[in-house]
């Protein structure tokens, strides 16, 4: 594939799965990772996991923002401006109209049905997108155990996020891992 | 909800401006925080939604799709200033950030191959799948308790990761029938 067929083929994905991304993007990298490193072979894994990895640690709209990085790879500026696009364009369009509609629906009795059965499903996702990232990171068990510690900070203590990330590429930095 | 909109009526308008601001400091000032910062400057300084109006928009956007923090600037940008109001608060919210985004990004991984930023990348992407891991983790938490819903998760989570599935065929496979689950339960239960 090349030419114009490649940004073409990125778009049309990011833009389906920015429509069924409930729960945020990050339940939809499995997906991603699908398309760009073993179907297309656009990137390697590690830089999959570098692009999140940056992504993560800068301010503003983080996953735009990786997504972007991956339409930087494939096609340059146009394709960062047209993977954010597709990115941020179907869930802003949809916000929109169903804010719109809100008030026929915003005292419904199946709203907490709606959402007990989603967010299980939704969690599942989410956890299998950190595995995602954590095989394309985790070169050996030094890494994978980063992962876990972060992890297990992350659950008991109140520690700034940022933080976690930060120590990782501290770690990192000094040749630990 | 009448009541709210003649009062508002009454007030000057807000100003495009002042959205698109708001909300740039929300996406630059939020870090792995923004909802709770959005409330604090919507809600309790700048006085434009009431409190029951902010948690609305909030449950919205966690049952739709993308980015939540997205939905919330341009749910509130069109409830004060319809669909202009959207259109300040999402530009307000992405567009400056992700220019500033994409120039450290791309300078930074353009360098990807130095040893010393790989070796820094590889630390930071380790331990930024174990976040996204405990984020999954920590949102089953409160279901824990209800076999089903762990049973879903762990579909879910199977689906993806061993069968490799893609996410369309989970979400509209899964969802419905975890919903029925949910709705028989709850019927039960009453």
């Amino acid at each position: 594939m090349s030419g114009p067929a490649v940004l073409l083929t990125l778009i049309a994905h990011l833009a389906l799965l920015s429509s069924i991304s409930f729960g945020g993007f990050p339940t939809v990298l499995p997906d991603v990772r699908i398309l760009v490193v073993d179907t297309y072979g656009w990137m390697t894994d590690q830089e999959f996991a570098n692009f999140f990895a940056t992504s993560q640690a800068l301010p503003g709209p983080n996953m735009i923002l990786m997504m972007s990085f991956i339409g930087w790879k494939v096609w340059g500026f146009p394709g960062a401006v047209a993977a954010a696009c597709a990115t941020f364009g179907p869930p802003c369009v949809i916000y929109f109209g169903a804010y719109r509609l809100w008030h026929c629906f915003r005292d419904g009795r199946w709203q907490p049905v709606v959402r007990g059965g989603l967010v299980p499903v939704i969690t599942g996702l989410v956890i299998a997108s950190g595995l995602v990232i954590a095989r394309a990171a985790d070169a050996d068990w030094r890494a994978a155990a980063v992962t876990v510690a972060a992890a297990v900070l992350m659950l008991q203590t109140r520690v700034n996020p940022l933080w976690l990330l930060f120590a990782g590429g501290a770690l990192g930095g000094l040749g630990l891992l | 909800m009448i009541e709210s909109w003649a009062a508002r009526s009454v007030r000057d308008p807000v100003a495009l401006g002042a959205l698109s601001r708001v909300f740039l400091k929300v996406s630059l000032c939020g870090f792995g925080g923004g909802l709770a910062l959005a409330h604090r400057i919507v809600v309790d300084e700048r006085r434009w939604l009431t409190e029951q109006e902010f948690a609305d928009i909030v449950s919205l956007c966690q049952f739709l799709p993308g980015p939540n923090i997205v939905g919330i600037a341009v749910c509130t940008g069109t409830r004060l200033r319809g669909a202009a109001g959207a259109l300040a608060a999402a530009a307000g919210f992405l567009v400056i950030p992700w220019v500033l985004g994409l120039a450290a990004g791309v300078l930074l991984l353009g360098h990807a191959q130095h040893p010393l930023l790989q070796k820094i990348l590889g630390g930071l992407s380790a331990a930024a799948a174990g976040l996204l891991m405990a984020t999954g983790i920590r949102l089953l938490l409160p279901h824990r308790t209800r076999p089903a819903a762990l049973i879903f998760a762990g579909l879910a989570f199977g689906l993806v990761t061993f069968v490799k599935l893609p996410l369309l065929i989970v979400l509209f496979g899964l969802v419905p029938i975890s919903i029925v689950v949910t709705a028989l339960q709850t019927a039960r239960a009453r």
